[in-house]
């Protein structure tokens, strides 16, 4: 292996799985790191190889910083997500979007109208979530306190409709719930890892 | 020795005084523990970036020997932290002292 080898394959191996943007900041400070080890050893009386062999060897074990790496910087994953929020339908306000809550909403008064009551208060139950969502662009929430807060208000609902809808089967709640989790999870992880100067409007929701 | 826990907070220390790069953080951290504490050095960046995420530091670009580095320079959060660290670790140091040296 030649002697930029052992850093490339370091690197290969440390920025596995990240956005292509953290790829390439990893790769400019480790590579200065990389620099700046070398000519101190070279410096002390190191051989090119020997002063190689010790600026890689100190980076320690790329698996290590990899895993360290991802707790901090976008995935692969998390950053198309990213882009897909920013282009995605949620992104502009659309009055079709007011079309679904209000379906429900009729649909949950002429169940209840119908005596009803169990699917009447499930589909009004649905119908006050979608509204929620549906209104997400037009309300006032553009700071992490007032994220917060509706972000509150969102589960609250979602733990409401899963409850109301899945009442009994376990497994069917699971199933519904998990992909819900995930998405949360994701999200979570992009607010933790990007600044908020750089919050789009769908990371306060 | 392990570092586990005390990255972030030798980082602030480390960055105190002045500005620095990540390659001069990790040998201030190592020359001032006389070389006891040893970490390896590809686990300081995602530290780095954390405290950023975090805004106890900032970070900017500079040329230096005709290279382009990133400095970070500690915020004024990342200085309240680090107080309010260096004043938890002299009291949990006082006490496993009292403890250790006892007999």
């Amino acid at each position: 292996m030649s002697m930029s080898g052992l850093l490339e394959a370091w690197l290969k191996r440390a920025t596995r799985h990240l956005s292509e943007g953290s790829r390439a900041q990893v790769r400019t400070e480790i590579e200065a790191h990389y620099e700046s080890a070398c000519e101190e050893a070279l410096g002390g009386g190191a051989s090119a190889g020997e002063a190689d062999r010790a600026a890689v060897a100190s980076l320690g074990d790329p698996g290590a910083a990899n895993r360290a790496y991802r707790k901090v910087l976008l995935t692969d994953m998390e950053a198309a997500l990213l882009r897909e929020t920013r282009c995605g339908v949620w992104s502009g306000s659309k009055r079709w979007l007011w079309l679904l809550p209000t379906l429900v909403l009729i649909a949950g008064i002429r169940f209840l109208a119908t005596g009803d009551a169990y699917f009447g208060w499930t589909l009004l139950t649905g119908a006050s979530g979608l509204a929620l969502l549906a209104s997400a662009f037009r309300l006032p929430v553009y700071t992490p306190v007032r994220g917060r807060i509706f972000r509150a208000f969102r589960l609250l609902w979602l733990a409401a409709i899963l409850a109301l809808t899945m009442r009994g089967s376990w497994f069917m709640l699971i199933s519904c719930a998990w992909p819900l989790l995930w998405v949360e999870w994701t999200l979570f992880s992009l607010r933790r890892k990007l600044p908020v100067a750089e919050w789009p409007k769908q990371l306060y929701l | 020795m392990n570092l586990r826990g005390t990255l972030p907070t030798l980082i602030l220390e480390a960055l105190e005084q002045e500005p620095k790069h990540g390659y001069r953080i990790a040998q201030r951290i190592k020359e001032r523990s006389q070389g006891v504490l040893d970490f390896k050095e590809g686990t300081l960046y995602p530290a780095l970036h954390k405290l950023e995420n975090d805004g106890m530091v900032e970070s900017y670009e500079e040329m230096e020997n005709g290279r382009q580095r990133r400095y970070y320079r500690i915020s004024k959060s990342g200085r309240a932290v680090l107080a309010k660290d260096r004043a938890e670790w002299r009291s949990v140091s006082r006490a496993v002292t009292l403890i250790l040296e006892r007999g």
